[in-house]
């Protein structure tokens, strides 16, 4: 996928309906916003106020209910197709890496095996060796062959980056990633986040509580009822 | 057609019947078993409760050496394709609650015409207290299994036969006293005392030499 | 690296004792399974074996109540019914026929056989034919009589050794005190003939003081038209004719029954462990809803979580299939002696003979079912939407 005008993703008017017996709610009530290709931006918002209903539409986790999605140029979401999961995957694997508050590494597998894991689905030609690679720049090296119940909070989630980095997406969207972490770990994945982001010109996609952490990507949006509003 | 079928697996399975002792010891030797050991038991001890069955043979309880020191006490040597080194020996140890009180042994001899199976009782100092020919085929087996025959063994011990020689048939002391009430199955009647005479060393091989013989 | 397979079979691995309880319950009914057709193909072959080495496929008697004879043997006495011996020379002659021989079966009682009393039974035959018959048998000791009004006996086996009678040694036939000389005795043959006594059969008609004969045994030449001759057979007055490969049917009717029902039985057994097999693997995929998702995330296609799913359902049966399969070799043996015991007539050899072909049977039936049942949860896992998985706040 190749990059126009430098602009990533764009969105028009996206809005999240879902209905709970008769009662209709609206996570997101027709939000427009472009993202950049290296941009680092933060979502900030008290619950229910629809900042993971957005990241997770811009991720191509969800259908909305209406507007469109752009992603490099390519209409994704729009004109009232609705994507199957088969097809949102495909896009998904190109575009996307993900890290969440609960990390979610296989314990069975050790960190080398679970950062691996990606490539036993879908592999982009040229990826070899990014596993040695990634956890090597992530400070992983000595811990390739441990098992997730042996290491701390932190290096889980610098596992996690590793994996969702591992097919070389262009986004990478984060959902509260130091949301389990304490400060001085929050720090540091706050660190590794903004070098990712200046050097590799990972284009950065997070949602989070932490207003230090926000601070740190240079563009901020605050959520309210469904309703993006930049500061 | 069904009936037919039925009636040779009824034949079959009679012919089976009728070897069933056979079959069931079909193994490399064949030893000697009380029939129904409960109902035996209870008949030669009648205060018994209790008995316990074991094995033994002279191969496993002592090899050619053992196999020698029988023979000698015997008198004879062991011949025949069917007394052999490794024939299973069954010991009934006899209960009275938990106290030995007593013991059964059977052998197998070689009769005229046919196999002789002798059994013994025991009492703890080696005393013969009952002697019961199990199985025995002639023309005169019942003068050698009736009591009269029988009551002659009891209380003789192991040094009462010592001076019975089996190849000549001749005796002295107590064993000689013994008459044979069928003169005409003399070969049987001396086939009897030599069956006893191996079944008692055997027993003092097997238990009373070794300590087992203690209650 | 890591391949789906080690992904699938670690996953197993997270719950070993849940994991542990479903393998052996396949495993024991994948033993079950396959000692079964062991055993169906074992007692066939058993029962051929044994009929071959009858020596004589065809069998004429005496029409009459089957039960007098077989009571006869039981109680010994009268009872028998007899043939003439002339039959003999009107079945000789037919085309299909190979070889015949006379036989009379007698018993007599012995009173100090045991303290009730038994039953000796002796069988009286043509030394000219008889040995023909069974070109398999091998002496242990001397030979067959040659002289067919000897007063002389051939023991089998097991009939010798609990008589302890060698060659030269006397034996009396009870009831009627008659002395017969040991000229022979049998190596084992397996079958009932172990237990059996051989007397020339004018010898025996001589003691029992009857002319006749109870049987003639009829070898059939190789590709001759057996039933043909059967019905030939029957036109003879008063006789009945046994054929040993109806005897054979008649035995595998009788067990088909217990067969068939045991063989519901084991596929019953094998249900409820492919019930096991999808209660575990769905609870593992309920229990990994959100990890289901995170792959998804990472790029797995709905089919390849429905592979992942059906290959851990496929390494727990066929390792629980093999593991069973194994097992049965080795109790092999074991099973034989539980099922002589419960089963009436049980020819002599292996009864449960379990080959490759039945073990790879066997595996593969479990593992279709395996497949066939892990279908549903792996379809589920497919379906698992990484949106339901993936909660946080907000």
């Amino acid at each position: 996928m190749t990059a126009r005008d430098g602009v990533s993703l764009e969105a028009r008017g996206l809005t999240r309906v879902y209905r709970r017996g008769s009662e209709e709610i609206r996570a997101l009530d027709g939000v427009s916003l472009t993202i950049r290709r290296g941009e680092f931006l933060s979502f900030m918002g008290p619950s229910g106020s629809g900042k993971t209903t957005l990241v997770n539409l811009l991720g191509c986790l969800d259908n909305p209910s209406e507007g469109e999605l752009d992603l490099a140029g390519r209409s994704i979401f729009g004109g009232g197709k609705i994507l199957g999961e088969r097809d949102l995957t495909r896009i998904r694997r190109e575009v996307f890496g993900y890290i969440f508050q609960n990390f979610y590494l296989i314990p069975t597998l050790t960190v080398r095996e679970n950062v691996a894991l990606p490539l036993a689905f879908y592999r982009k030609p040229g990826v070899e060796g990014e596993v040695e690679r990634l956890l090597g720049m992530l400070g992983m090296e000595h811990r390739m062959d441990h098992l997730p119940g042996q290491i701390s909070g932190g290096e889980m989630q610098r596992v996690a980056i590793a994996r969702a980095l591992v097919n070389r997406p262009e986004i990478l969207l984060a959902d509260e990633p130091t949301g389990n972490l304490d400060t001085k770990r929050s720090a540091e994945i706050g660190e590794i986040l903004q070098e990712l982001n200046r050097n590799a010109g990972l284009t950065i996609v997070m949602v989070t509580h932490n207003p230090g952490l926000a601070r740190l990507g240079g563009r901020l949006i605050e959520m309210r009822d469904g309703r993006a509003y930049e500061s | 057609m069904r009936v037919k079928a039925r009636f040779l697996v009824y034949v079959l399975f009679a012919l089976l019947m009728l070897f069933s002792v056979a079959v069931v010891q079909a193994f490399a030797a064949v030893g000697c078993d009380l029939n129904d050991p409960d109902r035996d038991v209870a008949r030669l001890f009648p205060d018994s409760t209790g008995y316990r069955t074991t094995y033994a043979s002279i191969d496993k309880r002592g090899g050619e050496p053992l196999l020698r020191r029988v023979e000698t006490r015997l008198g004879e040597r062991f011949h025949g394709i069917y007394e052999t080194i490794d024939v299973p020996y069954t010991i009934y140890a006899i209960y009275n609650g938990k106290r030995k009180v007593g013991y059964i042994h059977g052998v197998n001899q070689k009769g005229q015409f046919g196999g002789i199976q002798v059994f013994v009782a025991l009492d703890m100092e080696g005393r013969i207290k009952s002697f019961y020919i199990q199985k025995m085929t002639s023309q005169w087996a019942k003068k050698l299994r009736g009591s009269r025959f029988g009551r002659q063994f009891t209380g003789l011990t192991l040094k009462d036969f010592e001076p019975y020689d089996p190849v000549t048939g001749k005796g002295s002391g107590k064993v000689a006293e013994i008459r044979n009430p069928a003169p005409e199955a003399e070969t049987d009647f001396r086939a009897a005392l030599r069956a006893v005479k191996k079944n008692l060393i055997l027993m003092d091989e097997f238990v009373y030499a070794t300590g087992e013989g203690k209650p | 690296m890591i391949s789906r397979f080690q992904i699938a079979y670690k996953n197993l691995l997270r719950k070993k004792t849940r994991t542990l309880l479903t393998l052996v319950g396949i495993m024991l009914s994948s033993w079950v399974l396959v000692s079964l057709l062991g055993f169906n193909r074992g007692y066939e072959q058993a029962l051929n074996r044994d009929i071959d080495n009858m020596g004589y496929q065809l069998m004429v008697m005496a029409k009459g109540c089957p039960y007098e004879a077989a009571t006869m043997m039981l109680q010994g006495g009268t009872g028998l019914r007899y043939i003439e011996q002339s039959m003999v020379d009107s079945i000789v002659d037919k085309p299909e026929v190979d070889k015949v021989t006379p036989i009379l079966m007698q018993a007599f009682f012995d009173p100090n056989k045991g303290d009730g009393g038994g039953i000796a039974g002796y069988f009286g035959i043509d030394p000219a034919t008889f040995p023909a018959m069974k070109p398999f048998f091998r002496f242990r000791q001397g030979g067959w009589f040659r002289d067919d009004e000897a007063f002389e006996a051939v023991m089998g086996y097991e009939a010798a050794e609990l008589e302890q009678r060698e060659v030269g040694d006397m034996i009396l036939v009870p009831e009627k005190n008659v002395q017969l000389k040991v000229v022979g005795i049998l190596e084992r043959t397996g079958t009932q003939d172990d237990g059996t006594i051989f007397a020339p059969l004018k010898t025996l008609q001589k003691i029992s003081g009857i002319d006749k004969i109870t049987t003639i045994g009829i070898k059939v030449k190789k590709d001759a038209d057996s039933a043909k001759l059967e019905a030939a057979l029957y036109q003879l007055p008063d006789v009945q004719v046994v054929s040993f490969t109806q005897v054979k049917e008649t035995i595998m009717k009788l067990i088909s029954t217990a067969r068939v029902m045991v063989l519901s039985i084991a596929i019953i057994a094998l249900l409820i462990a492919m019930v096991g097999v999808v209660n575990t693997i769905l609870m593992s995929v309920l229990e990994r809803k959100q990890e289901i998702g995170i792959l998804k995330t990472m790029g797995a296609m709905p089919g390849d979580i429905f592979r992942l799913v059906w290959t851990e359902t496929l390494i727990l049966c066929a390792s629980g299939g093999v593991a069973g399969i194994g097992l049965a070799f080795l109790f092999a043996r074991l099973s034989d002696i539980l099922v002589r015991r419960i089963l009436p007539y049980a020819p002599g050899g292996e009864l449960v003979a379990i080959d490759m072909r039945i073990a790879c049977l066997t595996l593969a039936v479990i593992v279709v079912v395996g497949l066939l049942s892990g279908i549903y949860p792996a379809w589920q896992a497919g379906r698992v939407r990484p949106l339901e998985s993936i909660r946080s706040e907000g």
